[in-house]
């Protein structure tokens, strides 16, 4: 057993390969991330206020921020549309994943649909939130055309007035826009895993629906991971969407977090100081939730392997000592 | 508690990392406000950027209306070309980029900085009066006799009072006149009023509300509609009330404004409107007369025929087809006196280059004489390729200038329009309005739609703008 | 027997499930593309009276018209557009992986916290930090520069925490360990050994990363101020002027031309996503 496994370490090397990202960090996003969030903690209002000093009570803009109705109801329009958009989206993308995956049964035109789902991801999503608007416009308007020419109603229905179609419509696009992103990382995922246990599977006789559960699913798990948190990530902070469809309204039923924040710091009265306090407890309730997701979905795999360094480790020095020993 | 652990590690290298952030900011931004040396330092540098020859004019604007009349000023002053080169910053505002965009050029200074900038009536209040009008210069200030001049050129009231900051000082001017008028169909009117005489129309329509619905009634017995939507009403009510949203800090709602909730609900419950929204659709067909009900008339200024209804109402550029309603239409007195729009030219209090800007700035909106901006676009002569006639600011030029257009059958339409500007209101506006307007608006559609009371909708309008703008409502 | 006839009719149920679901939403997600196609030939007037409409108009040339009419050169915001998305595409997809590489395949005392960390800035609210960012970029001067677009994208966490997480199963410790016996370094594992077998998830990213920043608006606009570096975004928002004078036709018609080339890149990398399959097979 002539290895030669050097006695140095390579940790450092995992410090080397950070320096980029680090760097990065600290130069663009550090300063303007931090010093806004501070921001929550002053008397910062109106454009280039230089004079802002810290609250007496630092928690002040924090109070004022719980006590606003319309951003506790906008938490919950968040929350709302994003459950409303997401489960149809996961479900769908696994549900497509699995059927562009399977090794039994190829569908033809696998590559066109695949194209073809991931496209509405591509347009901006403005001008995908503008044609929705125009779609449901009222009393003349695509939408209300046909259900009208249909006999579905008699008289057009003024979607963009009333709550619940507006917040359907909102999470609509949003599954519309993302659907195709998230089956694009689920079937990477996918395809990740190696072949040879899919091979097994077949040879012990299991069926389609047996293997994607009990082998796709379990080996899919922290690309699950991902998609989960970048979506929470991204539906608690969607803005455009919401913003430019019909500007948070009717009766703010799709203002979301990210709106409001962005209608209190970037116009207005630039109530930066509020938007800042405003974002903490957004950021602070994104991480509970994403907290809470990693606990359910704790990487056990990743336990595995640091035990497995961890053995590996002891092995090698206990080789090398049991090497010297032999020298 | 690892991940607890892990955590706060990360929470204290951020901090670690950070903890000179704040000062750091603090010491360097008010160099900035007061930097005269970083000015003068990219001063030097620049003749080395540009090849040396040219100074550079930065000129911003959210449509391509302002930068093409700096392209119109060279073109009749060539030396002004040669001396200096156009940064043109073009923006829209349609998905709100334009205001933090120009913000930040404005907060930063130096190169970059807008010499020239254009500011719509939806938000020349904060430019001229509001947060950033500490960056606008005095025109006096670019060389320009305003005084004198503004009462030369006859220039509307409304537009002097919202380009003046708070120290009585004009710092921003339009060159258009918005003032607006009822817009009405002659058809509609000979089939329900004998008549398509503005004089006769202007009385049946107004003045005051209380007409205007009669007239409503009379116009429903023959199966028409009044108005489009309700939109096309707020912007004469809107204007025409006493007082603004904002007074001493807190939000007020005006009577007019308040009964404007009655008024929607009115057109809402008797049928008087095709229950459309401005800019959508149905509001478009309206003015080609194929919406559900044909709609008599629209509230609005010139601008409004010129680039909205000609091109909506069934003229077609490519044929020349004149088709729909075109030709159909006249203007007469509104039931209420208001404005509509409008652009203000604002100038950088820190520009290299005051004469230059000055000169430009006067020559768009106080030159009364033929040659001109004004003078040009009034009677379609300002661009060869769209003979579009226009309302301008300056009073002595409308006196000259011959408002006889197709579209309204002939009609003068600055007999009407000139007049109109002297009802408009500029003194009950507010930085605000866009947006508590669009509170407002949203609460009333609430209210006549049916899913709330009037109580309601004005106690959630409260809420809505306090919530917004921390804008207590007073009482 | 029966066995297989229960396997080959569930089959085909299965098969017809996946065409109806497949045709279906293939049907909505065109659909945009329809319109947007449609509308591009179809005049302004025409599009404000009835914005959806399934027949097209002969207006295509005039809105090319209006479009190539304008004080702007689509071709050069097509070049700006391209020099910024591919160069910010292979900044993300290199150093996200490396910064995933190091997180996953070395042992370092900070390994944890770096990782929190970087979730932490993942899940700052991104419309906050924006004012600050522009405020920094105007003051280090790198206003109508590329790179102020170019190199934050070095540092990209959600592009990082997936890397991590599809590495994670997806590279096996042991052929890193085997390397280091033959005597490779470790920049050459990294880059000839490891990148290798990313390249599904690289090829993934890389179409999401050359996405976001070609349809980008909002920063280059305000941080490209000279016309000269307009990206084709900015130049089909400036058809839009304000609310009163759009040109619709030529937005559309814009909008079209826009997309087309993230649809070339998309059919491109698509294809390596593919080629993951026989990637895999070298893991064994």
């Amino acid at each position: 057993m002539k290895t030669k496994l050097k006695g140095v370490s390579y940790a450092k090397w995992g410090y080397i390969f950070s320096i980029p990202f680090i760097v990065t960090f600290l130069i663009f996003s550090l300063y303007p991330t931090f010093y806004t969030l501070l921001l929550g903690f002053t008397d910062c209002v109106g454009l280039n206020n230089t004079e802002w000093k810290f609250l007496e009570n630092p928690f002040d803009n924090f109070k004022t921020i719980f006590e606003n109705n319309s951003f506790k109801k906008s938490l919950k329009n968040t929350v709302l549309i994003w459950v409303l958009n997401f489960t149809p989206q996961i479900t769908m993308a696994l549900l497509l994943s699995a059927i562009f995956t399977s090794h039994r049964n190829e569908i033809k035109g696998k590559g066109f649909f695949k194209v073809v789902f991931y496209m509405p991801n591509i347009i901006t999503a403005a001008s995908v939130a503008v044609l929705f608007n125009a779609l449901f416009s009222y009393p003349i308007g695509p939408v209300n055309d046909l259900l009208v020419s249909f006999g579905f109603r008699d008289e057009p229905y003024n979607f963009l007035v009333y709550k619940t179609p507006s917040q359907l419509i909102v999470a609509f696009i949003q599954f519309l826009t993302w659907y195709g992103n998230t089956m694009i990382v689920l079937i990477s995922g996918i395809l990740g895993i190696s072949p040879d246990i899919y091979e097994a599977a077949e040879i012990d006789g299991s069926n389609g629906w047996q293997t994607f559960w009990k082998i796709t699913v379990p080996n899919l798990k922290t690309v699950l991971l991902y998609t989960l948190i970048t979506s929470l990530v991204g539906g608690l902070n969607m803005y455009d969407i919401p913003k430019l469809f019909n500007k948070g309204g009717p009766d703010g039923s799709t203002l979301t977090t990210s709106v409001f924040i962005a209608n209190q710091a970037f116009s207005g009265r630039y109530l930066y100081n509020r938007a800042a306090a405003a974002s903490m407890i957004l950021f602070a309730l994104i991480s509970i939730l994403s907290a809470i997701l990693f606990w359910l979905m704790r990487d056990k795999d990743e336990a595995r392997i640091e035990k497995e360094k961890r053995d590996a480790r002891r092995a090698a020095k206990k080789q090398q000592k049991e090497a010297i020993k032999w020298q | 508690m690892k991940k607890v652990l892990s955590m706060l590690a990360a929470m204290s290298m951020l901090l670690a990392m950070t903890s000179c952030g704040p000062k750091e900011d603090a010491g360097t931004t008010p160099d900035n406000s007061t930097g005269n040396s970083t000015v003068d330092s990219s001063e030097s540098e620049k003749p080395a950027d540009n090849g040396g020859a040219k100074e550079v004019l930065n000129v911003w604007a959210f449509t391509e209306e302002v930068p093409g009349m700096v392209d119109k000023y060279i073109e009749l002053n060539p030396e002004f070309g040669e001396k200096y080169e156009i940064k043109k910053t073009i923006i829209p505002t349609t998905d709100g980029e334009y205001q933090p965009a120009l913000d930040q050029a404005l907060i930063a200074g130096g190169d970059d900085a807008p010499d020239i900038y254009a500011a719509e009536a939806a938000f020349i209040l904060k430019y001229s009066q509001g947060e950033c009008a500490k960056y606008a210069a005095p025109y006096e200030d670019l060389g320009i006799d305003v005084a004198n001049k503004i009462s030369e050129a006859d220039i509307a009231q409304y537009s002097v009072d919202i380009g003046t900051n708070p120290d009585g000082k004009v710092v921003g001017l339009g060159y258009q006149a918005t003032g607006g008028a009822f817009i009405y169909r002659r058809s509609i009117a000979n089939d329900v009023f004998g008549t398509d005489d503005p004089a006769t129309i202007k009385d049946k329509i107004g003045p005051g509300w209380d007409k205007f619905f009669d007239a409503a009634e009379e116009l429903k017995a023959k199966g028409y509609a009044i108005v489009s939507g309700d939109g096309d009403m707020w912007h004469a009510v809107e204007n025409s009330s006493e007082s603004g949203w904002v007074v001493d800090d807190m939000l007020v709602i005006d009577e007019k404004r308040e009964a404007f909730m009655d008024y929607s609900k009115t057109l809402m419950d008797n049928d008087y409107h095709n229950n459309t929204e401005d800019w959508k659709d149905a509001w478009f067909a309206d003015m080609k007369g194929e919406g559900e009900t044909p709609a008599f008339g629209f509230f609005g200024p010139a601008w409004l025929i010129n680039y909205t209804m000609a091109d909506n109402c069934g003229d077609d550029k490519e044929t020349a087809e004149r088709e729909g309603t075109w030709g159909d239409w006249a203007v007469c007195e509104p039931t209420v006196g208001f404005f509509w729009g409008g652009t203000w030219l604002l100038a950088n209090k820190d520009t290299q280059h005051k004469e230059a800007v000055g000169d430009f700035i006067e020559w768009v909106t106080l030159d009364s004489s033929e040659t001109g901006l004004q003078y040009m676009w009034a009677n379609g002569t300002y661009n060869p390729d769209s003979p579009t006639k226009d309302c301008v600011a300056s009073g002595t030029v409308m006196a000259k200038s011959n408002g006889e257009v197709d579209f309204l059958g002939g009609q003068n339409m600055f007999d009407v329009f000139v007049p109109a500007n002297q009802f408009a209101n500029g003194k009950n506006l507010t930085p605000y309005d866009e947006k508590i307007n669009s509170h407002w608006r949203d609460q009333v559609r609430q209210y006549t739609s049916g899913q709330k009371t009037k109580e309601q909708a004005i106690a959630d309008f409260k809420t809505a703008v306090s919530d917004d703008l921390a804008i207590e409502a007073a009482e | 027997m029966a066995v297989v006839a229960g396997k080959s009719s569930g089959n085909v149920a299965f098969k017809i499930f996946g065409y109806a679901l497949c045709i279906f939403l293939a049907i909505i997600s065109l659909f945009p593309f329809v319109i947007m196609i449609v509308n591009s030939t179809r005049s302004t007037t025409q599009i404000q009276q009835h914005a959806v409409s399934l027949i097209p108009s002969t207006y295509f040339f005039k809105n090319l018209d209006v479009l190539l009419d304008k004080s702007f050169d689509p071709l050069k915001g097509f070049f700006n557009s391209l020099i910024i998305s591919s160069c910010s595409t292979i900044c993300t997809v290199y150093f996200s992986t490396m910064t995933a590489y190091a997180v996953v395949a070395y042992d370092w005392k900070l390994r944890k916290p770096f990782f929190t960390l970087i979730m932490c800035v993942l899940m700052i609210p991104a419309q906050v930090s924006s004012i600050g960012f522009y405020q920094f970029v105007y003051k280090i001067g790198l206003t109508n520069n590329f790179l102020a677009l170019i190199l934050p994208s070095i540092a990209a966490p959600t592009v990082v925490f997936f890397m991590r997480q599809y590495m994670i199963p997806a590279l096996p410790m042991e052929i890193l360990q085997s390397a280091r016996i033959d005597g490779a370094g470790e920049i050459r594992i990294f880059n000839q050994i490891a990148l290798p077998m990313m390249k599904p998830a690289m090829a993934t990213q890389a179409i999401f990363a050359f996405v976001t920043s070609w349809n980008a608006l909002f920063l280059p606009q305000i941080l490209l101020i000279d016309n000269d570096k307009h990206t084709l975004p900015i130049m089909v928002s400036q058809l839009n002027g304000d609310i009163y004078r759009t040109e619709f036709g030529a937005i559309y018609l814009g909008l079209f031309l826009t997309v087309l080339p993230v649809l070339v890149i998309y059919f491109l990398l698509s294809k390596h996503i593919i080629a993951g399959v026989a990637l895999g097979g070298v893991k064994g």
